[in-house]
């Protein structure tokens, strides 16, 4: 799948050098109609020559460990620290995708970050998009980076 | 560059010309993390001048209304049509806020809009980041139009 490669090295990068954690990409797939459960995603724009969205979907769980390891403090409960190192997350991530978009540097913009928490939420693609979704692992836990990517450029 | 009044405006208009539904506006909310208490959102990143999300977050009877009035049918359930119709109503919006703020010179982009939903969530916001959040009343209830943005 296309962007699939991106999504992992970028994610690789990220990961390694901002958490300290290796991660390690699993088949990429097409994430349809499933709801996320106790999870927090990050997501954030891409406008210009490549429109669309990257989101990271972390179970709460998960979301504590990279969030203990990316801030070096210990968090044991979803607050704002977590939903700003997450938000962050998926800044950091676009940053990576948008370096291989976009070597120049000029041609894709990134908006600002957000991110949701909930016990039982869907996040679902609306545009004429190309969704694809990779699945990572880390110590026996897992997490997910989704792109999608606007057919009408 | 007076945020809320560009986003009462833009929102007004759209709600008026495009579904048809007239909307009142609400005093902003104030800063800060808050739960709204919805159900179904769209949202919609910005780049340019500033970068930016904008969001449209609606308690399901509000939703549905919406979504109804302006695919002219009875929904009964938040379905893809719902957050169809969520998904342009936040482009809409953003679209609108482009040309008001490219009259002041301040180029926009815009990025796709990607549904939320479910029984709960809430969206978090950066505290380096300025939040806007206005409330619009229709015969349903209220939903909001929030604007989270950082000056570049």
């Amino acid at each position: 799948m296309k962007y699939a490669q991106d999504i992992a090295a970028a994610t690789q990068e990220i990961f390694s050098s901002m958490v300290m954690l290796d991660v390690t990409p699993g088949e990429p797939f097409k994430r349809a109609d499933s709801k996320l459960v106790n999870s927090i995603s990050g997501i954030i724009g891409l406008t210009g020559s490549t429109k669309g969205m990257l989101a990271i979907h972390l179970p709460d769980n998960v979301a504590l460990a990279i969030t203990t390891a990316f801030l070096g403090m210990d968090v044991d409960e979803i607050d704002e620290d977590v939903c700003d190192a997450v938000g962050e997350l998926a800044n950091m991530l676009g940053g990576s995708i948008k370096a291989t978009l976009d070597p120049e540097g000029s041609k894709v913009q990134l908006s600002m970050p957000s991110a949701i928490h909930g016990e039982e939420y869907a996040v679902d693609c609306l545009a004429d998009a190309e969704l694809v979704t990779v699945p990572f692992a880390f110590n026996g836990q897992t997490f997910m980076v989704e792109l999608q990517i606007s057919k009408a450029n | 560059m007076e945020f809320a009044k560009k986003i009462v405006k833009t929102t007004e208009e759209i709600f008026n010309t495009m579904i048809f539904m007239e909307v009142s506006a609400d005093a902003p909310l104030e800063q800060g993390k808050r739960a709204l208490g919805c159900h179904v959102s769209a949202m919609i990143g910005l780049t340019g001048g500033f970068s930016a999300m904008l969001g449209i977050h609606c308690p399901e009877t509000v939703g549905l209304a919406i979504s109804g009035a302006m695919l002219g049918m009875e929904i009964e359930e938040v379905d893809a049509d719902v957050k169809d119709a969520l998904g342009e109503i936040a482009n809409m919006v953003a679209g609108g806020l482009k040309e008001r703020f490219a009259a002041e010179n301040i180029g926009l982009e815009l990025a796709i809009p990607t549904a939320i939903s479910g029984k709960s969530y809430t969206i978090a916001s950066s505290p380096r980041s300025n939040r806007v959040i206005i409330p619009f009343s229709i015969e349903q209830g209220q939903f909001f139009i929030e604007m989270k943005y950082n000056l570049n």
